[in-house]
């Protein structure tokens, strides 16, 4: 020992393993303007492709000419559903088991549908011919309100179904209607409100936005005539889903496909499913033999490409004067738009709604889900959100809220009262959930007291006398929430996507000088995964994260995953990594034994390699174990240290949060004011504590967005409304709040490192949050529920109805 | 929607009405009017080229008269197709009434919806956009109509600053108003005006929003009323 010797904690820190607020690796080149996204990717000879979209939102085709297009210079293809109909690609199924019109085949069932493919050798040239082309329609009655799809005399919206009493998910009661979804116990759930002392009831819509990603959705197919090869570069949350479904549909054996995504800029869901651009470029560039590029404009992406929510809960909790919870009783009317396009795992049409009891512990619940068709654009994603989570925490936060107004009691208390204790876990929910861990007291209290809630409290019971005598125009809301997510789809018993089980995978290479080459199936698109996953093969398997290349979206270099979306990537392939490593670990202690000269058994693992027991000079770390793995392996070993580990999760994980907001809001102009938002998350292990922070301010401010003035909103006659950044609503630095983060932590017991993903728990918990403090403002003027979005205009109309 | 609005014009009714029934003088003051022919006696066809925002296109539209009751007012509709802009269809009733002075009070009555890219822009820009070229029309016609006024000189201005020929990146193909045929077109107007012709159009009227959003109170109503959206574009 001299004194060059690193410390233990040195040799710790040089790691940079979990725990370290290590600096993103990706934003060398962000920041730089050094990304490499699919509309930077020019490929020789490359032409342009974009779509003629429907005025109407139901409408007849009666005729589309294509005439005077064909004739402009430079113009090479115009592709109808005419031409797709030989090659049965005219139609596409989704990931909800229904099909999509890739091009409108004779009728149009939204405004903005493909109607036609323009190629041409450039994106100028395919504008000008998209004015040319003349399409002939007539009007069909247009639904847009859910609750009028299943009218009897409603117009049938796809008549390709016509006569289909059964779909992908049971039977079809009108045909308008696509599924039926129950769960729970509907005898016991109904007894325990005949016997309730006191109930509520209300219906709480969570109206229609859409995740909006900076980057819309974009592709680029190039067909090798040659070689009989396939490259599709775009933005795709799944890459390798999207291999597989291009296969299928297009019939080119799944290795002769190759699947990039490159940098991706932003998803939150919008990226998963199969849009029509692809479709359309990949058959335009097998007809013209050249590469052909389609990139959605922003109204595009806004009005075609999934939106997401569009929920509409009818819930009920049954309970006793004290505020014991007896029973929920849930109903949702699902507006799916279209075509059923839902991108959940395919046995969940509601997604993972039912995790509607929240974090508490109510004895019975049922829950039934109807989805409808509507004339709006097809979706229904988990926009930074597992599935339908969002929608089932805001449903059951508002409904507490409501409870805790009818019987007087704090909201906070009526939570504390009905949470699982921590000693129920794993808890069985009355819907059918295993929640892992949590200790929800902890949080909520942990919160309670740093924001000092009782003297906020105090002090909104004084404003609001305050304002009774005129004093003040303010109305002081404080928003409580408390949330439990269900993310890291999931195991393959019960999650599947067309078939395809929902495990993830990784592949850990180390080089002989000890650095390393990992990929995964998960595909970053703004997540930080070149940096985190680093983390934990640093912490594994003792080498620095700067010496550690992480690659992800390349379907032929990757190992098989089913990508990023609803926080699955640290629970699935987080483990994944995690037990690639030890693999890997496990044949490094071999090579150090034999270099060692002693038994497997006598060595432990010490933050970078292995040492002897009780003789802890005699060390290998792992870069010199590395070089032996090639050069030197024990006789009989073969040479090379490298694992791949594909991981079926025996479970979904259980991230739970406590957040509140506080809130003044104008009576007189409806502006809200967020004074404070406290956002505390236990999202388990905790791998970079700094992007973890990054997360929860980028999911607060999509929550933000969403709860105050965020919507796809359509008018009557099936106009979809203000689809341009100046109407809906994307808060920058001068709208968005200052976030305040805490955590707290309780692992995962049934994940390798005990994580349980975050990326989206601040969506879930947030929206209820700011819808809670607005409903808390007005609460004490007699109103019990303000439907979202609460725009100033809406907060100011429920002000100037309450009288105020 | 309802754009409703009301305008005093410098001259008798019967002068008024007969401005309003020809094709000539309506043509100069729709913004962007490229032609407009009468098909029958009650029936035209126009061609508008509006630029909202980003959205630039020509309205190939018809239009028909009804409810006609000289020289006091009548109903137009009509609709017009954009292309990939967007369509639009409406109406307005017109009324006409002296004023007591001499003068004219011309009131217009809108109601119209529009549909396609036009619709998704919004509310904010339509609004304005239609209101400002309502306001145009109205100058024009005020100004060409007009006895109040000398006929000459701020008429030609006024034309001049008119159909707002906003030079877009793709290059200014809106013809800006040629000022000496439009001058030349004025001279003559007088005279044609007694000339008895019938009809035509009142355009153009504008395209208008009115969202009335519902916000719930009381939890009991459905959840997507009031979402109304009204707007047009009668051309």
């Amino acid at each position: 020992m001299n004194d060059m010797t690193p410390t233990r904690a040195e040799r710790e820190a040089r790691l940079e393993g979990m725990g370290c607020k290590r600096k993103r690796v990706e934003d060398v080149r962000f920041t730089q303007g050094k990304g490499n996204y699919v509309d930077d990717i020019k490929l020789p000879g490359m032409l342009h492709g974009d779509f003629v979209r429907s005025q109407f939102g139901h409408a007849r085709i009666k005729k589309i000419d294509a005439s005077k297009a064909l004739a402009l210079p430079g113009v090479l293809a115009v592709i109808t559903a005419e031409e797709l109909k030989p090659l049965g690609l005219h139609w596409m199924p989704t990931l909800a088991g229904d099909v999509q019109a890739v091009l409108a085949d004779g009728k149009v069932c939204f405004q903005n549908q493909e109607i036609a493919f323009v190629v041409a050798e450039n994106r100028y040239i395919t504008d000008d011919a998209l004015q040319l082309i003349e399409v002939e329609y007539e009007e069909l009655p247009v639904i847009v309100d859910p609750f009028k799809s299943m009218a009897p005399d409603a117009p049938v919206l796809r008549p390709d179904l016509d006569g289909k009493t059964t779909g992908a998910h049971g039977a079809r009661k009108h045909h308008n209607h696509i599924f039926e979804w129950s769960v729970g116990d509907k005898a016991a759930t109904d007894e325990a409100f005949a016997q309730a002392e006191i109930t509520v009831n209300h219906l709480i819509s969570y109206h229609r936005t859409h995740p909006s990603p900076l980057e819309t959705c974009q592709a680029i197919a190039s067909f090798d005539k040659v070689k009989g090869e396939l490259t599709v570069y775009g933005t795709f949350q799944a890459p390798h889903v999207i291999r597989t479904v291009a296969s299928l549909l297009s019939k080119i054996p799944e290795h002769k496909i190759h699947v990039v995504s490159p940098d991706i800029g932003g998803g939150f869901g919008n990226k998963v499913g199969a849009y029509s651009g692809y479709i359309c470029a990949i058959v335009a560039s097998i007809v013209t033999g050249r590469p052909v590029k389609w990139v959605e404009d922003r109204m595009e992406n806004l009005s075609t490409t999934s939106f997401a929510r569009d929920y509409h809960m009818t819930a009920e909790l049954a309970a006793t004067r004290d505020g014991r919870v007896t029973g929920l009783r849930v109903h949702v009317l699902a507006d799916h738009g279209a075509f059923d396009a839902c991108a959940d795992p395919s046995k969940w049409p509601a997604g993972f709604f039912n995790i509607v009891t929240g974090s508490y512990d109510f004895p019975v619940a049922h829950l039934s889900v109807d989805g409808v068709y509507t004339n709006k654009a097809p979706g229904g994603v988990a926009y930074r959100c597992s599935f339908r989570v969002t929608e089932a925490a805001y449903c059951i936060e508002r409904s507490m809220d409501i409870l805790a107004q009818k019987l007087g009691m704090d909201p906070a208390d009526l939570r504390m009262k009905n949470f699982i204790r921590r000693e129920q876990f794993p808890y069985q929910s009355a819907l059918g959930w295993e929640y892992d861990s949590g200790d929800y007291h902890l949080a909520l209290q942990k919160a309670m007291d740093t924001v000092g809630y009782r003297q906020l409290r105090a002090e909104q019971a004084a404003k609001r006398e305050a304002f009774k005598r005129g004093e003040t125009r303010d109305l002081m809301g404080i928003g409580v929430s408390f949330f439990t997510e269900i993310v890291g789809a999931g195991p393959s018993k019960n999650c599947d996507i067309l078939g395809v089980a929902m495990f993830d995978s990784a592949e850990i290479r180390i080089h002989p000088t000890g650095s390393i080459i990992a990929r995964m199936g998960s595909k970053s698109q703004g997540q930080g995964h070149e940096t985190t996953w680093a983390q934990i093969i640093a912490t594994e398997l003792g080498i620095p994260a700067d010496d550690i290349m992480i690659e992800e979206g390349n379907t032929d270099t990757a190992p098989y995953g089913l990508g990023t979306y609803g926080s699955r990537s640290t629970p699935v392939a987080g483990a994944a990594i995690a037990m690639a490593a030890r693999k890997i670990k496990n044949k490094a202690q071999m090579i150090a034994a034999h270099l060692l000269e002693v038994s497997e058994y006598d060595l432990e693992w010490d933050i970078d390699g292995f040492r002897v027991k009780g003789n802890p000079e005699r060390a290998k770390t792992m870069k010199e174990i590395a070089w032996a793995a090639y050069n030197a392996p024990p006789p009989g070993l073969e040479p090379g240290l490298e694992a791949v580990n594909y991981y079926d999760p025996p479970n979904m994980t259980y991230p739970f949060g406590a957040y509140i907001c506080v809130m003044d809001i104008d009576v007189d102009t409806g502006v809200a004011k967020i004074r404070r938002f406290y956002a505390l998350d236990d999202c388990g292990t905790r791998i970079n504590p700094m992007i973890i922070e990054g997360q929860v301010h980028g999911g607060l401010t999509e929550a933000f967005a969403i709860a105050m003035g965020q919507e796809i909103k359509y008018d009557e006659i099936g106009n979809v409304m203000g689809a341009s950044f100046m109407d809906f609503f994307l808060p920058t630095a001068v709208e968005t709040p200052h976030w305040e983060t805490d955590f707290t932590v309780t692992p995962s017991p049934h994940h390798p490192i005990g994580a349980k993903g975050v990326g989206e728990s601040p969506n879930v918990g947030g929206v209820p949050a700011f819808s809670n403090a607005v409903n808390d403002a007005f609460g004490f003027l007699g109103s019990t529920h303000i439907q979202m979005p609460h725009d100033a205009w809406r907060l100011w109309e429920a002000a100037r109805r309450l009288g105020v | 929607m309802q754009m409703n609005d009301s305008r005093r014009i410098g001259a008798p009714r019967d002068v008024v009405w007969a401005a309003l029934n020809d094709p000539e003088v309506l043509k100069l003051c729709i913004p962007g009017c490229d032609s407009l022919e009468m098909t029958s006696p009650t029936e035209m066809t126009a061609k508008v080229t509006l630029k909202i925002g980003p959205v630039k296109a020509t309205f190939g539209g018809k239009v028909t008269l009804s409810d006609i009751d000289a020289p006091n007012g009548y109903r137009i509709s009509g609709e017009g197709s954009g292309g990939v802009a967007g369509f639009a269809r409406g109406g307005a009733v017109v009324r006409l009434s002296d004023d007591g002075s001499g003068a004219t009070l011309l009131a217009y009555e809108v109601d119209a919806q529009i549909g396609g890219k036009l619709a998704q822009l919004g509310a904010r820009l339509i609004d304005s956009t239609a209101r400002k070229l309502a306001g145009e029309f109205f100058e024009t016609f005020s100004a060409e109509v007009s006895l109040d006024e000398p006929v000459a000189g701020p008429a030609i201005e006024l034309v001049e600053a008119m159909p707002a020929p906003e030079v877009d990146a793709a290059g200014a193909d809106v013809a800006a108003p040629d000022v000496a045929a439009t001058a030349k077109a004025k001279s003559g107007w007088l005279k044609r005006m007694f000339g008895a012709k019938t009809m035509v159009l009142l355009g153009l009227l504008g395209l208008s929003y009115a969202a009335l959003h519902v916000c719930c109170v009381d939890g009991s109503h459905d959840a997507l009323a009031g979402m109304v959206i009204c707007g047009g574009v009668a051309s």
